[in-house]
């Protein structure tokens, strides 16, 4: 009934402890109740005085009272566990999300992330909360109850203790006959809840065909079918709350209708029966508020299972012995070698040796590995074996603190955060001095944009801010470069292949000049880029089937000539 | 709020025999769950006074009718007020396309529509709840009140109301002190969600970035601020629930033990009356569940009332346009003179005077950075933008004259053609409904699609989202042109097709949709001259100017600025 890995979340056994002490001090209340209104009303029968009715309607109020109160404690209690636990968990899930790198975000998928650490979590504290309060209500108030009920009355607190796993057994059968009926429809299902928002993107495009008037009456029919569905299943469903209430419901009438009858032959007396009847649905009541909540903990179960796993993969170590890159660098990559989990495409045994100051091109058709390599180069992914040697230290992988200090990284839609131009140039170097940015800006090319704003480097972009052509969002990339000095390996991941071609032609006039003195990493497939590289690595299905200087490999390779002929249409070749 | 409120007050109209019984059950319900309690308390007093059992026959007959009516009711309730709902939901979403289908001005100041579109689908569940959550316990609860009122009035009249004034708490004051408190509350944590969401999705989509930093710590600053703020929110909200709850828990436990001391009073007088004690005492128990439900659902209005009022917002906005004409049976020119637009008064001219003629069969291309006026030029070409000044025509008609029969003049192929979740040929064939098997397989042959789609599983029925295989992009591009195809209008715009493709797959494309196209009329935005040669015109489209305009092989003869972008192109520089 307990999830076992929720006993290994810190703490979590003292709380229980407590809230289990808090439950059964609820459940002695709930008895007190339940008592105090008996006696009353025997007391009223009995045609007593009024004022002896006084302390008993006292002593229900004060039980009440403080079973009200004990319910405030345990939720107040509960939630103060779970809040911290789930956004100690949320920290834990995003600082592994940080130390797994951007590929393995773009292996779960960016939307399933954010959704795993913000509805995932307050899913998983929801799911906390119902354990340490649902379940151990249910694992202790009906217990204490029936237990007293027993001692008044034999035959009430068995019929009730017999009910107990009958009503479990009915749940679980239609709780799974319903399951296998959802899931035989699962398809279908998925697909007509998706079909309302694809008729809604894709109406543009019904009103381009000219049927977008008529699909209306689509989007209803669809609609229909979804409804019918979805009661066909909603009628088993249903069942299992039904047969939680109908058994619940049934007893205490067939236990008040027992009662009636020994009453009648004077063989109860009027105190136990009460007492029985009273207490009978809050026998009931923790089970059937579990039931109504299974939902919500399958919810949280699944997404704590899917946090648990994210957080059990392993993490790139950086190695003891950190490489010296104090002088000019040499990076040495021999029969390198990587390999996606679950595709076939990667990298195989390329070897390949370069030094700062020069300019290197990365060239291959798309899915021959350019933006693999670029990334196993940057750290963001390890490969197999022990194939990188960095001034004179071997090393496993890339994901070296010395290493990436010194790279910055420009893909083709640079990250931008909300925020002002000049926070976004200083991305890597907050301290960096007013005079410092405005430098690294004109460098880069900004000025002449960066006059047009009123507000200057002020000027807030992303999210409710003002929008930036890709131009300028590579510009900005560039002056935050420029401005952390240190950062003197650049990698490209085609930065221009979406621009028009006057802007990369503008763009490029101002990278060329940046480039000198660095060692440059850029893939791409726009040819003109390659007459101003030193060297050139060509791709193909994972490997390396030419490099050199450009000139060389036009002159001698085969694979180079073939490959720039295909990009400049030379060759006609099926898409 | 109500008053201009049309998503959800035609649709309490409609299948009222529905609701109503939706209503009735949930109703009875509660009467069931009551009477069970009331009818034992009766049945095991008036036991205890040892009658004959012919005497406790009728209790014992009507406490287990009750005990089986209540879960019945309560299922029936349950599967008719969700068939209602699912019913209402259709309606909300045909009126929702509807509306959206008709409301020009919506796609025109939203231009990234694929979050807002899902937010709007949203809204209708939303609405969903407000009827589920909200509106159905409510009424559910007041129609009680008024069966308890009522039935204590029987009994004493002036009980009854001091009984109505304790339901009434329940019923009003309490969810109304809720809304009160956590009004601006929730609108803060709504907006706080929001930025969550934003803020967590910049953060890891700039994680390759971050991770070069070795910050770690403003890298977590960064994306859980406003989830922190979130979560520090909703801890207030919950604390404030509590204390609510317990208040409203505290106030509902008077009533029973109101109703312990008036029924002690009022039939403490014999044995016979004195009987009907335990029945009154207990009945109110079954019944709290009913009235804490309505605090709850009440307290999520200002969700509701945020979807209402997007849904309200929107309006149907039929543009003024001209009385249409038939489409003609061909286009000899299109013809744009001293065409002028701005969005409004105030806004900067995007369009300056541009005059152009595109003749039957003719291919243009048209060039120039991004947010100067290309994709402006074609809204206007297409009439989906009126122009401020100026007119575009065809054969000395306007454009707009021709918005009800445009599919029959126009096909449009863009970035990123929308492919629906259905079958490869059911998406081909949206271009013509008419259109055979034999149809759909040749426009598939000539886009060169034919072999991969009789490749796979169910070939031309498989569904285009099949897991396990995936259209690339240049192959949902031949997707798309195979449907342009079907369409078959003589003039068709490309809006930069290729954007995003690699120059292989660019260089196939351009070649496959010019020899397919090569009878239409064809106006290309294209971003740079890959392809250009094939075409009879270049234009180059600066801040609403044309600035350059001539045959590519002219162009390249005379202008030294086209020179030097085409080697840069052909990667000769």
């Amino acid at each position: 009934m307990i999830d076992k890995r929720l006993l290994q979340l810190p703490g979590i056994r003292k709380i229980m402890l407590m809230l289990a002490a808090l439950t059964l001090g609820q459940a002695f209340v709930i008895l007190g109740q339940g008592h105090f209104l008996a006696a009353g009303i025997v007391h009223a029968w009995h045609l007593l005085p009024m004022a002896g009715l006084v302390p008993y309607i006292l002593g229900f109020g004060l039980a009440y009272a403080g079973r009200q109160a004990i319910t405030w404690g345990r939720s107040a209690l509960a939630e103060h566990y779970a809040r911290r636990a789930a956004s100690a968990l949320q920290t834990r899930l995003l600082a592994q999300v940080y130390a797994l790198g951007p590929q393995a975000v773009a292996q779960e998928g960016t939307g399933n992330l954010v959704t795993m650490a913000l509805d995932g979590v307050s899913e998983t504290q929801n799911y906390i909360e119902l354990i340490l309060n649902k379940v151990l209500s249910m694992m202790i108030i009906p217990w204490v109850l029936v237990g007293y009920i027993f001692m008044q009355q034999h035959l009430a607190g068995i019929a009730l203790l017999i009910m107990f796993p009958v009503i479990i057994l009915f749940m679980v059968i239609l709780g799974m006959a319903a399951r296998d009926e959802s899931e035989r429809q699962y398809a279908g299902f998925q697909r007509m809840s998706n079909h309302f928002i694809d008729s809604l993107r894709g109406l543009k495009t019904l009103q381009l065909m000219g049927i977008s008037k008529q699909y209306a009456q689509n989007v209803y029919t669809v609609s229909e079918d979804y409804r019918k569905q979805t009661m066909k299943v909603l009628r088993i469903a249903m069942l299992s709350s039904f047969a939680m209430d109908f058994f619940a419901t049934l007893s205490i009438a067939v236990i008040a209708v027992f009662m009636g009858i020994d009453l009648l032959n004077g063989k109860l007396s009027l105190y136990p029966a009460l007492v029985a009847l009273i207490l009978a649905p809050e026998y009931f009541m923790p089970i059937r508020e579990f039931g109504s909540d299974y939902h919500a903990t399958l919810n949280g179960k699944n997404a704590l299972t899917a946090i648990w796993q994210l957080l059990a993969l392993p993490v790139p170590q950086p190695a003891t012995h950190q490489p010296e890159l104090a002088g000019p660098l040499t990076l040495t990559a021999s029969d390198l070698t990587f390999q996606y989990p679950d595709r076939a495409d990667g990298i195989k045994q390329a070897s390949f040796t370069l030094h700062e100051g020069q300019k290197v091109a990365i060239i291959g058709a798309s899915g021959s590995g350019k933006s693999t390599l670029l990334n196993l180069i940057g750290g963001f992914l390890q490969p197999e074996g022990e194939s990188f040697t960095l001034n004179g230290t071997r090393l496993a992988h890339l994901a070296q603190p010395a290493w990436q200090e010194h790279l910055s990284y420009i893909p083709q839609n640079p990250y931008l955060f909300a925020n002002t131009i000049a926070a976004n140039i200083r991305f890597y170097q907050p301290e960096a001095s007013a005079a410092a940015v405005r430098q690294a800006a004109s460098e880069a090319g900004l000025s002449d944009w960066l006059g047009t704003l009123p507000e200057g480097l002020a000027t807030r972009i992303g999210e409710g801010g003002r929008g930036v052509s890709g131009g300028q969002a590579q510009r900005i990339a560039l002056a935050r470069t420029l401005l952390a000095k240190e950062r003197r390996i650049w990698l490209f991941d085609e930065p221009t292949a979406h621009l028009d071609i006057e802007t990369e032609s503008e763009l490029k006039a101002t990278m060329l000049p940046l480039f000198e003195g660095r060692l440059v990493i850029f893939a791409t497939h726009r040819l003109h880029w390659l007459n101003q590289m030193d060297w050139v690595i060509v791709l193909a299905q994972g490997q390396i089937v030419a490099q050199g200087a450009p000139a060389e490999l036009a002159a001698h390779s085969a694979a180079y000539q073939a490959l720039v002929a295909q990009m400049k249409g030379e060759a006609h070749v099926q898409a | 709020m109500f008053k201009h409120d049309h998503w959800v007050k035609p649709d309490l109209k409609r299948y009222r025999w529905l609701l109503f019984w939706s209503l009735t059950l949930g109703i009875l319900t509660f009467v069931c769950a009551g009477a069970l309690m009331f009818t034992s308390g009766y049945l095991i007093d008036f036991s205890a006074r040892q009658p004959l059992f012919a005497a406790i026959y009728v209790p014992v007959v009507l406490t287990r009718a009750f005990g089986i009516g209540r879960p019945v009711f309560q299922y029936l309730e349950r599967l008719t007020s969700h068939n209602w709902v699912l019913r209402v939901t259709s309606h909300m979403r045909r009126k929702l396309y509807q509306v959206l289908e008709t409301d020009a001005a919506f796609w025109q100041e939203h231009r990234r529509t694929g979050d807002l579109l899902s937010l709007l689908a949203d809204d209708i569940g939303h609405i969903q709840n407000l009827y589920l959550r909200a509106i159905f316990p409510t009424v559910v609860a007041g129609g009680l009140s008024l069966l308890i009122t009522v039935g204590l009035g029987i009994f004493d009249w002036g009980f009854a109301l001091w009984i109505l004034l304790l339901l009434l708490v329940q019923l009003i004051l309490i969810p109304w002190w809720g809304l009160l408190v956590e009004k601006k509350r929730k609108q803060r944590q709504k907006a706080l969600t929001q930025q969550a969401y934003g803020d967590l999705t910049d953060a890891t989509l700039g994680l390759s970035d971050w991770t070069i930093t070795h910050h770690e710590q403003a890298f977590l600053q960064q994306a859980t601020q406003a989830a922190t703020a979130l979560a520090a929110s909703t801890h207030t909200s919950r604390k404030f629930q509590w204390l609510r709850d317990f208040c409203g828990d505290l106030a509902f436990g008077l009533i029973p033990a109101a109703l312990l001391w008036w029924s002690a009073a009022r039939f403490g007088g014999g044995q016979m009356a004195a009987n009907w004690i335990g029945s009154f005492a207990l009945v109110m128990f079954p019944l709290a569940m009913a009235f804490s439900n309505v605090a709850q659902g009440v307290g999520e209005w200002p969700t509701y009332q945020g979807a209402l009022q997007h849904l309200n917002d929107l309006t149907p906005s039929e543009r003024p346009l001209p009385a249409q004409l038939a489409a003609p049976t061909q286009v000899q020119a299109l013809t744009l003179s001293d065409v002028h637009f701005r969005y409004n008064d105030a806004a900067p001219e995007l369009i300056s005077g541009v005059d152009l003629t595109m003749k039957r069969g003719e291919k243009i291309a048209l060039l120039g950075p991004s947010g100067m006026g290309k994709t402006t030029l074609l809204q206007l070409v297409l009439g989906d933008l009126t122009a401020t000044s100026g007119q575009v025509l065809l054969d000395g008609q306007s454009v707009l004259q021709y918005q009800s029969v445009r599919p029959q003049l126009f096909a449009v192929l863009d970035q990123s053609p929308f492919l629906f979740n259905t079958s490869v040929a059911n998406n081909v064939r949206l271009g013509n409904e008419t259109a055979s098997d034999d149809e759909v397989w040749a426009a598939l042959k000539a886009v060169q699609l034919d072999q991969l789609v009789a490749s796979l599983p169910q070939g031309a029925d498989t569904p285009v989202e099949e897991a396990g295989f995936a259209f690339s992009g240049g192959q949902r591009q031949r997707l798309a042109l195979a449907r342009i195809l079907l369409q078959d209008a003589p003039i068709v715009l490309l809006d930069e097709p290729t954007v995003g493709l690699d120059p292989i797959t660019e260089q196939a494309l351009v070649a496959t949709m010019f020899a397919v196209l090569k009878d239409k009329t064809v106006l290309w935005v294209t971003h740079h001259l890959q392809g250009v040669d094939r075409c009879d015109q270049v234009l180059f489209l600066e801040a609403g100017h044309l600035t350059l305009q001539g045959r590519p092989q002219d162009l390249l003869a005379t202008s030294a600025r086209y020179r030097h972008l085409y080697a840069l192109d052909a990667g000769e520089i």
